[in-house]
């Protein structure tokens, strides 16, 4: 790095910030950037200025959005009676690609992780306990992955939750669709089977 | 389970570039120490556990100054020929091939090769702790239960959880959610360890009786923290129990700050004529005892998977006493393909060294003799 002038070892040093940017890498980005134009390099620095500037948490829901509230939350073809919780933004968009959930959503930004020191405080799940008391709702489906942290998450919305006379549930885990039987293992297979639904 | 073929590449010290004539019955290694004898056997458990027996650190297994190493072994069961195959790099990343398919999870492949390792550590079963008896338990079953290999990491991912609460002073509906996960786990493994101990308990009985000629009559029994058990509880019935201790102990491990019952902290008791021989048995009861725990695992794990697995024996002919070396052999010869390693053949029994294929180990090249 001290091969370099002083602003070009720093524009290496704040890339290989970046998640999956090793050190060469954010060299080689840093020497992209000076190569191209003054007009795209500058572009790139006022998309993220903008991005930190404007980009906030939704008041109702959490997501990341840039007019608040986010434009789920203002979406009035949405059934309000549903909240969808999820881990982060990028399942909202996991989710949305379906087209068939009509509900709204909730984002946590986090599972709850004791070793990692993550307790529900450190979560979104405040602003959760006050949207629900102040605009009742039928529903709250929980749909986190299912790990150890994530059923812990779980159990732990229903517990608050279910006192105030809302049902809570969460999406079902088990065989991928179109997924061929033999290929699936054991522990997939078996919670597909825990999870088994009669025939009508 | 047959090993018909196995090839290595800088797996520690060993180069087996080619075929070798290995018996589908009795192999002997011999060689000086340091040689390799039981990096071989260490291979074969690799293959069968994707992991080593000796070291949690798998850049270790790779030849000092190799950035890689390769493992390949042709297989048959009862059934099917078929091929594993594993790459390790040095940056503590490994991969397994089943019949040159790449697996996502190292178990698909390994599930299908069985193996029971016997070492000097072994012999110490019934002395040592609770943590070795527990470690017999786990490995055992897991090697029949993918789904049992499985809950026990779960398992202990949600004690860590559970324990760094305590350790925060952390209570109430927190907890709670790691309590309920805690217990369904652990209610699991207690009634897998529970089924296989029962299956366990007269093998073991038969076996010891065998060894010192009806002597000595062997009693093992699954000691729970959450509770008396016995074979007729439910998975239902051990998670009531379990909750309970929970409440229990609940002031007692605020003050400890670690969670004091649960499969974690269980124990397998072993009597001999009616006596605890961890505190009361004399060092030969002892052995005895854990060779009949260990003959009993292979004839579980025949019981469980139809067939025999493959027995690797790493020096512990010098261990043991000419009749129980003699029992030994008989229960292994012509049914079990075996591994052994040796400093010399004299301390193996001759009537085991007549029947086997030997192999010299020199500086990690093994030839046969």
């Amino acid at each position: 790095m001290l091969y370099y002038a002083q602003s070009i070892s720093r524009l290496i040093s704040e890339l290989g910030k970046l998640p999956g940017v090793g050190p060469k890498t954010a060299q080689r980005l840093a020497f992209h950037l000076l190569n191209t134009s003054d007009e795209e390099a500058l572009a790139l620095a006022d998309a993220i200025k903008e991005a930190k500037e404007k980009i906030t948490y939704c008041s109702i829901c959490s997501n990341l959005t840039d007019e608040d509230p986010c434009f789920i939350c203002t979406d009035t073809k949405r059934d309000e009676g549903v909240i969808c919780v999820v881990e982060d933004p990028k399942d909202i968009v996991a989710i949305e690609k379906t087209g068939e959930y009509r509900g709204k959503y909730h984002v946590l930004h986090g599972i709850i992780s004791p070793i990692n020191g993550i307790g529900p405080e450190q979560l979104k799940i405040k602003e959760l306990l006050a949207r629900v008391k102040e605009k009742p709702v039928q529903e709250v489906i929980v749909a986190i992955s299912s790990s150890v942290e994530g059923e812990a998450t779980g159990m732990y919305l229903a517990k608050l939750l279910r006192p105030l006379g809302i049902k809570v549930t969460r999406i079902a885990h088990g065989l991928p669709v179109g997924g061929d039987l033999e290929y699936a293992d054991e522990v997939t297979l078996t919670r597909a089977f825990e999870g088994r639904t009669e025939l009508t | 389970m047959l090993i018909k073929n196995i090839q290595l590449k800088n797996f520690r010290n060993l180069q087996i570039p080619t075929q070798l004539d290995w018996s589908s019955n009795v192999n002997i290694l011999v060689g000086n120490n340091a040689q390799g004898k039981s990096n071989l056997l260490e291979a074969i458990y690799f293959l069968s556990t994707g992991k080593s027996f000796r070291t949690g650190n798998d850049a270790e297994l790779i030849h000092w100054n190799k950035s890689r190493a390769y493992l390949k072994a042709t297989l048959y069961n009862k059934h099917h020929q078929f091929q594993l195959e594993s790459n390790l790099f040095k940056q503590s990343h490994k991969e397994f091939l089943l019949n040159q398919n790449k697996v996502s999870k190292i178990q698909e492949a390994t599930k299908y090769f069985t193996t029971v390792l016997f070492a000097p550590e072994d012999l110490s079963l019934v002395k040592g702790g609770p943590a070795e008896r527990r470690k017999f338990l786990n490995n055992e079953i897991s090697q029949v239960s993918v789904r049992y290999a499985d809950q026990l990491k779960k398992y202990r991912k949600i004690l860590a959880h559970r324990n760094n609460n305590l350790k925060n002073n952390i209570f109430g509906s927190q907890q709670e959610v790691w309590n309920e996960q805690l217990i369904k786990t652990g209610s699991y493994i207690i009634k897998r360890r529970l089924e296989t101990v029962e299956k366990l308990k007269p093998l073991s009985r038969l076996l010891s009786r065998k060894i010192t000629a009806g002597r000595e009559n062997l009693e093992i029994q699954y000691l729970s923290t959450v509770g008396t058990l016995d074979k007729s509880c439910s998975i239902q019935d051990i998670e009531v129990m379990f909750a309970e201790a929970l409440q229990r102990t609940r002031n007692e491990e605020k003050l400890k700050r670690i969670t004091l019952v649960g499969p974690h902290r269980d124990d397998l008791l072993i009597k001999v004529n009616g006596l605890n021989i961890r505190s009361f048995g004399s060092q030969g009861q002892q052995r005895t005892a854990s060779l009949a725990l260990k003959l009993a695992e292979i004839e579980f794990i025949k019981s469980e998977t139809g067939e025999y697995p493959v027995l690797l024996l790493d020096d512990v002919f010098s261990e043991l006493d000419n009749s129980r070396k003699k029992y030994l052999v008989n229960t292994v010869m012509d049914k079990i393909q075996t591994f052994i390693t040796s400093t010399e053949l004299s301390g193996i029994n001759g009537e085991l060294t007549d029947n086997a294929k030997v192999f010299r180990v020199e500086s990690g090249n093994i030839t046969k003799l």
